[in-house]
């Protein structure tokens, strides 16, 4: 159990520092993709509005401090998510 | 390589959805089989450092930028099937939340990422640690698994936005040709991470590259767990 724990806790602040430093030095965005489909002339569309298009959110854009909070939040909810996926996976394998 | 709403044919999409779906059956089937207590909060260790770990791009080459996919490392770790699985939740809040990757292209994003660039890493690693039976051999293979991993998951992304006649302008020659270029060099640095990530964990914790792999039961018992670690 502690083994788990020490590895969470140096997940999260790997993954704290990931995000920090995406935010405030590896932020620009020029994916092969985008740069392909804008030589083109091809449009995205979203089908519905994401609530924090580009990993912003809307009237705190370029904000550095609210985009690293923006990313560790998120972590932090894919890490429980991903949690409570593989617990319901778990139970389901007792349950057979 | 997150495909947006509107740069596939809805045709493409709906197969690649399809697709996607076959995965993922399989993949929740056998994961409800095998995964066990110590591998959950590894697996959610590793999906949350993925997904903070594709905020960072990186520059590559004529101006574009790139990001570290975590597919390798999940299959490697996990296997490919609970790998699948964790790429399917950083996806699905990657899209839904930021936009990052569209709702209609969801099935492709999933199918290029999340099986390519999952199952293609694992048994190139596979081999590669078949054919050479210890240490080197496994960071060998996680280097080359990771990196045609990832080339692959960009030809097909390009095949499939070749072939969306009606949404995307250009020929599958162009799409596939420079989303392979772009992503050979994506590919040197995910192999390079992920070999070195390999390399930490056979040192630190050789016990979680020893767990039971989510993998299908063809590919048969991983070989990893008969190299001991710290051999040569």
């Amino acid at each position: 159990m502690g083994e788990n724990k020490s590895m969470i806790i140096i997940g999260i602040i790997s993954s704290i520092i990931f995000v920090a430093v995406g935010c405030a030095l590896l932020s620009l965005s020029a994916e092969t993709l985008d740069e392909i489909a804008e030589h083109f002339g091809a449009e995205e569309f979203h089908l519905w509005s994401p609530p924090m298009p580009d990993y912003e959110i809307l009237g705190l854009e370029r904000n550095v401090v609210a985009n690293i909070a923006v990313g560790v939040i998120f972590t932090l909810v894919v890490l429980g998510v991903t949690f409570a996926v593989g617990k319901y996976l778990r139970s389901s394998k007792t349950e057979a | 390589m997150h495909i947006p709403d509107g740069f596939l044919d809805l045709s493409i999409c709906a197969v690649m959805y399809a697709v996607a779906a076959i995965f993922w059956i399989f993949a929740f089937r056998k994961t409800k089989k095998v995964l066990g207590d110590k591998q959950i909060p590894l697996m959610a260790t590793l999906t949350a450092m993925f997904f903070a770990a594709q905020m960072m791009n990186y520059p590559i080459i004529g101006g574009t930028t790139a990001h570290l996919l975590g597919g390798p490392i999940l299959a490697i770790t996990l296997g490919p099937y609970a790998g699948l699985i964790s790429m399917t939740i950083i996806l699905l809040i990657q899209a839904v939340f930021f936009g990052d990757g569209g709702i209609t292209t969801f099935g492709a994003n999933v199918w290029n990422m999340g099986v390519v660039g999952v199952f293609v890493p694992y048994l190139v690693f596979l081999l590669v640690v078949k054919a050479a039976g210890n240490r080197r051999g496994m960071l060998a293979g996680a280097f080359l698994g990771a990196l045609v991993g990832d080339v692959l998951a960009a030809v097909s992304a390009g095949l499939e936005l070749g072939l969306s006649t009606l949404s995307f302008p250009y020929s599958v020659s162009i799409a596939v040709t420079a989303m392979a270029i772009h992503h050979f060099f994506i590919g040197v640095a995910e192999g390079t991470v992920t070999a070195i990530i390999i390399g930490v964990l056979l040192k630190a914790r050789p016990d979680l590259l020893q767990l039971p792999r989510v993998a299908p039961s063809w590919l048969g018992e991983s070989p990893v767990v008969a190299v001991k670690a710290g051999g040569r």
